[in-house]
This record gives C-alpha cells, structure tokens and sequence, in this order.
C-alpha cells in the first residue's frame, strides 16, 4: 500500500501541474486582453481577476461548493455531461486552484505585455508576421522571464492551497487530499514528527523553486560587452 | 535579383484621401502622389507626416476616407475594406530601430526573408550592400544607434516591400551617422528601385536625397512637387505661422533656412586651387570647396542659404568673392525690414526672363497665394536664386523687378549636406 503521504504528494503535484497548464492556456489571452482593453469595464475585469488575492479563501470555497454541488446549474451541468458530481472530486480541486491562483499568472503576463507594448509587434508586422506568428516569435521569447514567474507563482501557490480545497474537495486519499491538508491532519492527531517533515517539504520546496525563478530571471551581468 | 542598378521602374501610384480625429489633432489628407525614387514628406511636429506613414502602413486602423496603392484598397472606410498590415507589402524603419532584442542582427535578418512571400534578392549581397558583415553574429544591444538603423533598413529591405516607408530613421543619429546612412538608403534605392518615402523634419536631408517632396502643415497637404521646386516654394511661407505646429512654437530647430536649392552637374573636380566646378548653364559655373568621391559630369545636390548671397548693381570683378552671377529680378517679398529678392539666372541660350508687366504680377508682398506662380515661372525661365537683403539695402540700392543684378557668394558657400 503506498504511503498516504506520498499519495497526498503525487495527488498536490498532479492537481498544481494541471491547474498551471490550465491557468496559462487561459490567463495568457486574459493578459493579453487586459493589457490592451481601453474600456472602463477593465478596471471591473482586473478587480475580479484580484479578488483572491484578498478574499479569505473559505469565502470563495463556500460559494464554490455552493456552486459545484447537484442542486445548482454548474454542478448539474458537470453531473449531465460528466455523469459525476463534481463537488469533493479532484475536478474541483483543480477548477478551484484555477480561480484562486489567476492573479498570481494573470498580473505578471498583464504587466509584462503592457510593458512590451506595441512598438516590437508592430515592427514583427511590418516585415510580414501575422498574429499568431507575432506572438510566438517575439512577444514570447521576449516576456519569457514573465511566465517562468506567472507558471511558478501559480504552481507555488496551488502547492500551498488550503481552505478552498478544505471547503470544496474535503480530505479523500487520491483525490482530494493533497499536503497542506495531510499536514493539518497530523497537527489534528498530534503526530508531529510527520507533521515536520511535510512542513519542512513544502518549506524548501517552494525556497528551491523561488530561487530558480530569481536564478532564471537574473540579468545576465557575466556577459562581456563590447562596441 | 541581381543587384546591379537596374533601369527606373514605372511609378507607383499611391492615392490617400483620409481623415483622422484624435482630441488635440485632425489629419485632412487628399493627395495622388506619383512614387518613384525617394518622396521625402516634410513638416513640422504635429503636422502628420508620421501619422501618415502609419496610416499607408495600416498600423492606423480609426480612419475615414481610403488609401489605395498600386491600384489596390488598402483601406476604404466606406466599403469596410481592410488590408492587414502583414498583407500589404509595405515595409517601415522606424525612428527607434525596433530591432528584436532576443535575436542576433542575423536573427533580425532572417526574420524578415522567412516571411517574404517570393524572395528574390541575395541575403549575402543584401549584407554587403549594407556592410552589415562583421556585425552578423552581435546581439542588438551591442549596436551603436547608425548600426542599429543600418540593420532595420537591410531587415526591412530583406522583406522585399513594394514600397519602403522611412519615419525620420536618421533623428537620433549624429552628423557622420546621418550621411553615412543617407549615402546609403541612396545607393539602396538606386540599385534595388525601390520607391521610398521618406518623413523627415530636416529640409538639409531631405533636399540631398528626394526627388519630389510632400509638405504637411497641420494635418493638411500645403504643397507637392519637385524637390527643389517645393524647397523654392517654402521660401515664400510665412514661417511664423504656415508651417509651424502651433503658434508659440520657438523658431529654433523648425525654422525653415530660406535657400536655393541646386542639382547641378561637376564640370571639374579641383582646378588647381582647391576649388570645384558646377556648371550651372551653358556659360555659367558655380565654384565650391573641391570635393571627393565624384565624377565628372555626376550631379550633385548643393545649397546656398538667402542670406550668404549679397547684390551688387555692378559685376564685382575686384572682389575676392569667386561666384558672381548675372540674374534679373523676378519677385520681391518684403516682410517687415526684411526683404526676399527672387533673380533668375538664365542662360544667354535660353534667356527669354519675361517683361516687367509679367513679373509684376507675381509680387505679392506678405502673401503666398501665388507660390505655384513664381515657382513656375522660375523654373520655366532658368535658374532661380533667393537672396536675403535688408528692407535698408533694398531702398538704398532702389532694386525692381526686371532688373538686372549681380548675385555673389563665396565658394564656401555652396553647401552639400552628403559631402
């Protein structure tokens, strides 16, 4: 049988990896959008995108639980296609990761697109580049240092996710338990040496993937230059 | 393509009727330009010219009316036509370079021939065209500003464009910068037949490279024609308020030098004295410093400002001032104490000057309503000069059109911007 730890483990990488994925497939064109909208509504959108950032997280479990269960429409429509309930399922860990980790992809891709501006997508038009063409030959190496941050922040901060996962996916080993909440429950039952090492896990875990995001967005001072 | 000169291609046509409205600035265009070789677009700041440029580019997309190049819409607001920027077959060097940072100069290059359609020309005559050689493998960065607009102008050419649009590409640059570049975008339009147009608030560069010149004067079109023709014709605004963008504008780098604009051909490079000679017609030449790197019977683009020409009433035969020309007066503009003699210098072959009642008619003291009219007259009837005298000179030597004058000024002069 495989330890419950590191089931939470492989069930919190899976859950982070795909909420990371998912978050960039849709946080980039939703970066994109907000760093070129002039509408008024951009303040309401940019809002909305935030709001995690300063709503306790069990506010937005609480209402996602209401959400995702059988009595209401998303939960129906999950349950329809699906024939699954979707609430207390590794489906709305993730959705729920998705929601609560937006701004941490959302608002550096944002802020790197509106510093990039328009002057090199212009000239990538003027020599003949469409779109699509535009965005991953120039705006993506160019921002690249942006979305190693914006898929690390938001992988980091799925990782460390608590209260919505608590109030939308409950504790079910493989599914929905992932290490913040196999944590809480050694607290609960005062093992504290486990507790320890799964602390200490995610306490290095994420100092070695915050390095590596300072390592790889340094500026390269080591380059010799000459004119 | 080789590229060897080939012969002038025919023109391109190029129609623009738009109008643009932004909060502190309107753009009313209708112009049909001609393009062939390098049309320079000259104003002030805030008079559109760079606005215009992107709006033939297609990177201005709120506009009304239509622009047409070639015979094709590129954009017509009525029809709901379009074309995409990247579909026109246009390409731009911009005033900032704009060169991709995360590529090498032959990563930039090379950006440019995988998207060109039907590539014909040479990549490594291309680079040494533009001796972009030995910067090949150096980051972006790496780059002085004459380099990094050196690599945009081979990128853009790289592309292939029908027609190349240049939006002041020499502002930032220093002098030595600027005429290397300048001797360069010549040489690539006389080799590829490129037609360009070219915004520039520099009448000095302008004048050295253009073959017409389109002049914007707040958002609206003032003049078009020959090059030193339209440089002729500017002497005649009233610089205080025609071609400036607003009125508290400081004359300092927009003032328009008032001048005779010449394309003459070298009928000796050095006589000896360390002077060279332009034969301005059949009997006359004009001295200047002698100059390298030119042939004889080539023609060169030189300038003389209105206030380095002095009159004299006889021919100054004791005077160590080396240019002295006959000339007849042809129009006189007073504007406060100062006054703008117009003399056409006309070749004894080809000396019809019209009377006096016909001069007459062009004078139009303090108003430029007659521009074209004395522009055309000039040119009909030989070579014109514009000397810069004082109301003061002008009463004490009693001077009247159809009179005849003698024009002086020194060697020195005789200005070329290139050389």
């Amino acid at each position: 049988m495989i330890n419950p730890d590191l089931l939470a483990l492989f069930t919190t990488l899976k859950m982070a990896a795909l909420t990371t994925v998912i978050l960039l497939i849709i946080g980039t064109p939703l970066a994109w959008y907000l760093a070129k909208m002039k509408s008024r509504f951009k303040v309401l959108i940019e809002a909305i995108v935030a709001l995690p950032l300063v709503l306790p997280p069990t506010v937005l479990g609480f209402y996602l639980l209401i959400a995702f269960s059988p009595q209401y429409l998303p939960g129906q429509i999950w349950q329809e296609i699906t024939g699954q309930q979707l609430a207390f399922s590794f489906s709305a860990i993730v959705i729920g990761s998705v929601l609560y980790s937006m701004p941490f992809v959302v608002q550096p891709l944002q802020k790197a697109f509106e510093q990039l501006g328009e002057p090199l997508i212009e000239a990538g038009a003027m020599l003949g580049a469409g779109p699509f063409d535009r965005f991953f030959n120039i705006v993506l190496p160019i921002t690249k240092a942006s979305f190693i941050t914006a898929a690390s922040l938001g992988f980091a901060h799925t990782v460390g996710e608590f209260g919505v996962i608590l109030m939308i996916g409950g504790n079910i080993p493989g599914e929905t338990r992932v290490l913040s909440i196999a944590l809480f429950d050694h607290v609960e039952a005062f093992d504290y040496a486990k507790a320890h090492i799964l602390a200490i896990s995610l306490l290095a875990g994420s100092m070695v993937l915050l390095a590596s995001i300072y390592l790889l967005n340094r500026p390269n001072t080591s380059k010799v230059k000459s004119k | 393509m080789s590229l060897a000169p080939v012969s002038q291609s025919k023109a391109l046509p190029l129609s623009i009727n738009v109008q643009l409205d932004y909060q502190q600035f309107s753009l009313e265009l209708a112009q049909d330009l001609s393009l062939q070789g390098i049309t320079g677009i000259f104003g002030h700041s805030g008079s559109g010219k760079s606005t215009l440029l992107r709006i033939i580019a297609g990177l201005e997309k709120q506009i009304s009316g239509s622009v047409t190049l070639d015979n094709i819409i590129l954009n017509d607001s009525v029809k709901s036509q379009y074309i995409k920027t990247e579909q026109r077959d246009i390409g731009l060097v911009f005033q900032d370079a704009r060169l991709f940072p995360h590529l090498t100069v032959f990563g930039n290059l090379k950006f440019a021939v995988k998207r060109c359609q039907n590539p014909t020309l040479n990549f490594e005559e291309i680079i040494k065209l533009t001796e972009l050689g030995a910067l090949l493998h150096k980051q972006v960065d790496e780059l002085s500003g004459g380099q990094k607009q050196r690599v945009a102008l081979a990128r853009a050419i790289l592309a292939e464009p029908k027609l190349l649009l240049l939006d002041e590409p020499l502002s930032a640059l220093d002098r030595k910068a600027k005429t290397s570049l300048l001797k360069l975008m010549l040489h690539i339009q006389q080799t590829l037949q490129l037609p360009m147009l070219y915004v520039s608030h520099s009448l000095d560069e302008l004048q050295q490279v253009c073959d017409n010149l389109l002049v914007l004067s707040l958002g609206k079109v003032i003049g078009y024609g020959g090059i030193h023709q339209m440089i002729h014709q500017l002497n005649y605004a009233p610089q205080n308020n025609t071609l400036q963008s607003n009125q508290t504008e400081k004359q300092t780098d927009d003032f328009i030098h008032q001048q005779t604009s010449l394309s003459l051909a070298v009928k000796t490079l050095d006589n000896g004295h360390g002077l060279a000679v332009l034969a301005l017609n059949a009997q006359d030449e004009i001295y200047l410093p002698a100059l390298e790197n030119h042939n004889i019977d080539e023609k060169l683009r030189c300038f003389i400002l209105a206030s380095d020409i002095s009159i004299s009433l006889i021919e100054p035969f004791s005077s160590s001032i080396v240019n002295h020309l006959l000339a007849k007066i042809t129009a006189i503009t007073v504007r406060g104490n100062k006054v703008l003699i117009t003399a056409v210098c006309a070749s004894e072959k080809n000396s019809s000057i019209k009377d006096n009642a016909e001069m007459n008619n062009v004078i139009r003291n303090n108003v430029i309503n007659s521009i074209d009219e004395k522009a055309n007259i000039e040119d009909r009837d030989g070579q014109a000069f514009f000397i810069n005298i004082s109301a003061f000179s002008q009463q004490k030597l009693a001077l009247s059109v159809g009179q005849d004058i003698y024009l002086q000024f020194k060697a020195g002069a005789v200005r070329t911007y290139l050389y």
